[in-house]
């Protein structure tokens, strides 16, 4: 889960899905009738799309993976337009975050060169973004800003700290 | 078209990302039953103003159009006002027969020229002898007075203001006292009324009427309101300061007044 290579990358991809559409799908806290909280993972895996992927390819791969999740999400368009979202501002996320030396992408394959806070707050962007664009989506008018940004400050921190944990484990190269 | 294509190949992850966000955009409103409900109503806000839009566009294209019809049924129904018409009424014992014949009949113009402006003021109409324009004819706007036609060519017409110091204009009171509506050159919007005899009480705001007269204007067309009154000692007579109802200098769409009387009547002229 922690290669660079696309074997590893296909790989993450179906397992991250399963993870998301078995497990982190029955995730829903709400009251009063309504959920407010969910899970989604579909940030780490566009987080973790190698750093010489050329950009397109990160955005169609983030499509694909977002139009996966809608398939069992049966919520056809919403997941994929966040994740293609996600995976656009992902290069503009990594010039914000770039370290002063630039990014090592040639360091050793098992690369902790990265520090654990430099993670977080990159998967704190993609995850914002990714709920954000998310919920607009759902809601699909500014109307309902309110269940928006409810949604949207309830369940960003929650993804990001399950996304947090599993790269802890990993804590690829990218 | 190299430098297009460089535009796609350096933007390509944005192409890639507006493509596939269209592509969403449509499966979300296609496939999700809320969220196509909500595009709907939006589609149908948004395509209901842009026609209402384009409504009013099209309304003002053909602005100039529906302006000339109106003012075609208005010169019609003009020709139909009891004023405009001569009184063949009867009155034979106790049968009375009230019928009108064509007196004054109304023909639309526009202004097309007009001098600077000065104590003579003058200005030129699109109608001429070719639309039946005679030199004396009256010039009448919505509402008031314009001028009289003084030159008229085969297409097109000079016209004296009654904004001019030369022109003379018969004009009288609801009682019946009428003199001479002249203007001194200064104020576009008073003109004097002299020959008003001194002993006739006149209140402020009273309407000043055309009498017919001259057979230049239709009887009992408004002029305008007097505005006060000062009598001229050693004269017998009073002027009488008229606001006038319009505006002469900036009115385009006039009326022409032909009286088909006229000639019958000048016959008529008073015996020296």
């Amino acid at each position: 889960m922690g290669g660079v290579d696309s074997v590893s990358n296909i790989i993450r991809f179906f397992i991250l899905l399963f993870l998301q559409v078995f497990i982190f799908r029955q995730v829903s806290l709400g009251w009063g009738g309504a959920e407010y909280i969910f899970v989604f993972i579909a940030p780490l895996f566009i987080a973790l799309l190698p750093l010489r992927t050329p950009k397109p390819l990160v955005v169609i791969f983030s499509f694909l993976f977002g139009i996966s999740t809608d398939f069992f999400y049966e919520t056809l368009g919403v997941h994929a337009a966040a994740a293609t979202f996600c995976g656009y501002i992902r290069q503009f996320v990594l010039v914000i975050l770039e370290p002063r030396d630039g990014y090592k992408v040639k360091a050793s394959p098992d690369g902790k060169d990265l520090s654990l806070s430099w993670w977080f707050s990159y998967l704190a962007y993609l995850v914002v973004a990714y709920t954000v664009f998310y919920f607009s989506m759902e809601a699909f008018s500014p109307v309902f800003w309110k269940q928006i940004t409810i949604k949207s400050l309830l369940t960003a921190p929650v993804s990001l700290l399950l996304c947090g944990i599993l790269v802890t484990f990993l804590r690829p190269r990218i | 078209m190299e430098q297009i294509l460089r535009i796609f190949y350096k933007n390509g992850s944005f192409f890639t990302f507006a493509g596939l966000q269209l592509l969403c955009l449509y499966l979300i409103v296609n496939f999700n039953s809320p969220q196509s409900a909500i595009a709907v109503e939006t589609a149908s806000i948004f395509t209901g103003s842009v026609k209402s839009g384009a409504g009013t566009v099209e309304g003002y294209l053909n602005l100039a159009e529906e302006n000339e019809i109106q003012r075609r049924e208005i010169a019609d129904l003009r020709s139909r006002l009891p004023e405009a018409g001569y009184s063949t009424t009867l009155e034979t014992d106790s049968i009375e027969d009230k019928t009108y014949a064509q007196r004054f009949i109304h023909l639309t113009a526009n202004v097309i020229n007009r001098s600077p402006f000065s104590p003579n003021n003058t200005l030129v109409i699109d109608r001429g002898t070719g639309q039946g324009v005679a030199a004396g004819q009256g010039l009448v706007g919505r509402e008031g007075l314009i001028g009289i036609v003084d030159l008229p060519t085969e297409n097109f017409s000079r016209v004296i203001s009654i904004l001019h110091r030369s022109a003379r204009i018969s004009a009288g009171l609801r009682n019946n006292a009428y003199g001479t509506l002249q203007w001194d050159g200064t104020d576009p919007r008073r003109m004097i009324l002299t020959d008003i005899a001194d002993y006739l009480t006149v209140m402020e705001g009273d309407t000043v009427f055309t009498t017919g007269f001259s057979n230049v204007f239709p009887t009992g067309q408004v002029i305008g309101t007097v505005e006060s009154s000062e009598v001229q000692p050693g004269t017998g007579s009073q002027n009488l300061i008229v606001r006038l109802i319009n505006d002469p200098l900036h009115t385009n769409n006039v009326f022409v007044v032909r009286d088909l009387f006229k000639d019958e009547l000048a016959k008529l002229k008073p015996l020296k």
